[in-house]
């Protein structure tokens, strides 16, 4: 065996160990920041972070807790990695969720008498809908008057908020609930159980799916390639013909459909009816997860499984040690402003 | 007395114009030198945690507010150190910070206080009537018998305008967000002006959250600040980037504010969800008017380079 044999063999695994030790640094350095403040408030580290990386593969409902969180995840990363792709900023998944979860309901619980095989494609093709119409104020402006995306599509959020307590407390409240919610959407709007117990829903194929499908468009095809080019250098793309402000605006309204996805998965999958405040904060973990895979929307389904362990992790130290789930927040953003530092490194 | 609810009603709107003063100042003047800080949500969130905190603890409203001021300070020195030295982008590890700020201003809170359902409350901040101008008729209890906050927040604004435009100071720092190559080249430090804004700006973001405590709640709650500091940055594009345009402009966006949770007492008939819109709506409206006419500071948004030879 030859030298050069040697490298090129070697090659795509020192390839895989470049691309993957700042990742590891940055989660190291990110858990041992969290750690020093845990030791300092008098919390057992070690037990803290065995539940954080160990509760979902401990428990066959662990792993299934996590599958679910998954799903919202990255569908809202990909939600904010596709515009991010044209050079644009969605910060509205969040009102796109919703609203996408307000079209699902609304669908569901108007033909409830519908069967599966018709009901179930138009609750989620409604979520779409309602998902890409909330994001379309903010994407015309753009288009139109080159209006600031981030704050439009920001706004647009707290709007959200007011609507859906609207939709859960006059058009179709559940009266026996106690929070803001509707009635249950149809039997046959419900996504179907992939495993009874501990129960998982089959939206985690939808989501596989819209993953294996935005990979494709933004990685492997000429029109993807010209999203990619509008955010690597608008300017030059105008030149090479390229409809500049079209891609921003296609882009935004994608990403408006996937977290419309994501609303009408979680209706339709988890709770089987709207609640308000499922939105949780999958909008900001959808970013995170997005800027830690930094737009690589093949990393984004790897980077999102890891934050959805931290999360049930951090729900059950919550529960089991009394710390408070912030403190893994703090882990997630200080990864996000590691991996960026390692990058800063890496340049010089 | 047939006037009264009126003179009460825009009382409460200059009350209310604070928080979106400090901030969006904070955000000019750290844009007028080319960094566009998007954290500010974030920051004002630690503000009213931190404010509430220090407040509580050292039972001094003055102790908080220096606290949360010190507090944004930090968040501005991390802004200004990754932006300038490190050269990231500033709308990613603003975000970065904005989450950041989120997690900590709660987590502080549960830390300090513990999860409780009845939180300690703080008194909120007096009212200082100016002697003799607040018996002015109308005028006087609307704009001369408010807190200490509402005096110095104007003041700040007219300090600003002052300073940017009429002082060769205020030009050099204005030069250095519209060609930052040729303020480098006069000897004006980019870096040095970069950070002196941005930990300046934050400050007076960490002070907007405090106020939010101090003024209204007497207690912090998650998501107090209720997308404020997402307006602000629409109010500084509102206001054209300079003082006096945000200053105007605060009365509109602190008018809408109050109107929609006035309205909703006084019932007209549309749900109050819809009411509570309005502020987010009307924002992104005038936006669409604003952003015509409007120029940002040249720089806006980008890292400036010394040895590179395209960022003229």
């Amino acid at each position: 065996m030859t030298n050069s044999q040697a490298l090129r063999r070697e090659s795509p695994a020192v390839g895989a160990a470049r691309t993957l030790v700042p990742y590891v640094v940055a989660v190291l350095a990110a858990f041992a920041a969290v750690g020093i403040l845990l030791a300092l408030m008098g919390f057992d580290v070690m037990r803290a972070y065995a539940t954080i990386l160990g509760t979902s593969f401990r428990t066959p409902n662990g792993f299934v807790q996590t599958l679910i969180k998954w799903v919202p995840l990255v569908l809202q990363a990909l939600a904010f990695t596709v515009p991010l792709a044209a050079g644009k900023f969605n910060i509205g998944g969040e009102g796109q969720m919703i609203v996408g979860g307000i079209g699902a309901a609304a669908v569901g619980i108007t033909f409830s008498d519908l069967p599966l095989p018709l009901l179930l494609p138009l609750v989620m093709m409604a979520g779409m809908a309602f998902g890409a119409l909330w994001v379309l104020g903010p994407a015309w402006l753009l288009y139109r008057f080159n209006i600031n995306e981030i704050l439009t599509t920001v706004l647009m959020n707290f709007v959200a908020f007011q609507l859906i307590d609207f939709v859960a407390t006059s058009i179709w409240p559940d009266p026996a609930a106690g929070h803001p919610t509707t009635l249950p959407i149809g039997a046959g709007g419900k996504l179907p159980l992939l495993i009874a117990h501990p129960p998982l829903h089959s939206g985690i194929l939808i989501a596989i799916l819209a993953a294996i499908l935005v990979y494709v468009y933004t990685d492997r095809t000429s029109a993807g390639y010209e999203l990619l080019a509008t955010g690597a250098n608008p300017r030059a793309s105008r030149v090479y013909g390229i409809k500049v402000r079209r891609m921003f605006f296609l882009s935004l309204l994608i990403g408006g459909a996937l977290a419309g996805l994501a609303g009408a998965i979680e209706v339709s999958g988890v709770h089987g009816r709207l609640i308000e405040g499922f939105h949780s904060n999958f909008l900001l973990l959808g970013i995170i997860v997005g800027l830690i895979a930094k737009g690589n929307n093949a990393a984004v389904p790897f980077v999102a499984l890891f934050i959805a362990i931290l999360e049930v992790g951090a729900s059950a130290m919550q529960r089991t040690m009394a710390i408070p789930g912030e403190m893994v927040f703090i882990v997630e953003a200080l990864i996000l402003i590691f991996v960026l530092l390692t990058d800063v490194v890496r340049r010089r | 007395m047939a006037d009264t609810p009126l003179i009460n009603f825009a009382s409460l709107v200059m009350m209310a114009v604070v928080p979106y003063l400090l901030a969006s100042q904070g955000t000019m003047l750290a844009g007028r030198t080319g960094l566009f800080i998007v954290s500010q949500e974030g920051v004002m969130l630690v503000g009213a945690s931190v404010g509430f905190l220090g407040a509580y603890l050292f039972d001094s409203l003055a102790a908080g507010m220096v606290l949360a001021m010190l507090a944004g300070g930090l968040f501005g020195v991390a802004l200004a150190y990754f932006t300038t030295n490190l050269k990231m982008d500033q709308f990613v590890i603003g975000l970065a910070l904005f989450f950041l700020g989120l997690g900590l201003s709660s987590l502080l809170f549960k830390i300090v206080v513990g999860v409780t359902l009845q939180p300690p409350i703080i008194p909120t901040l007096d009212r200082l009537p100016i002697p003799l101008l607040s018996e002015i008729p109308v005028l006087g209890p609307i704009l001369f018998d408010q807190n200490i906050l509402v005096y110095l927040s104007i003041l700040l604004s007219l300090f600003l305008y002052f300073f940017l435009y009429k002082t060769s100071t205020g030009l050099s720092l204005r030069a250095v967000g519209e060609n930052p190559k040729a303020a480098d080249s006069l000897g004006v430090s980019v870096t040095r002006w970069r950070y002196a804004t941005t930990i300046i700006g934050s400050m007076l973001m960490g002070l907007a959250g405090a106020y939010l405590p101090m003024v209204y709640t007497g207690t912090y709650t998650d998501g107090i600040v209720r997308g404020r500091g997402w307006l602000a940055i629409a109010l500084t594009f509102f206001g054209g980037w300079s003082p006096q345009g945000i200053l105007l402009g605060s009365f509109f966006f602190a008018l809408v504010e109050i109107l929609a949770l006035r309205v909703q007492v006084t019932d007209i008939g549309l749900p109050h969800q819809f009411l509570r819109m309005l502020p987010y709506l009307a924002t992104i409206l005038v936006m669409v008017f604003a952003f015509r006419r409007v120029r940002a500071p040249a720089f806006l948004g980008q890292n400036y380079d010394r040895e590179s030879r395209t960022s003229s």
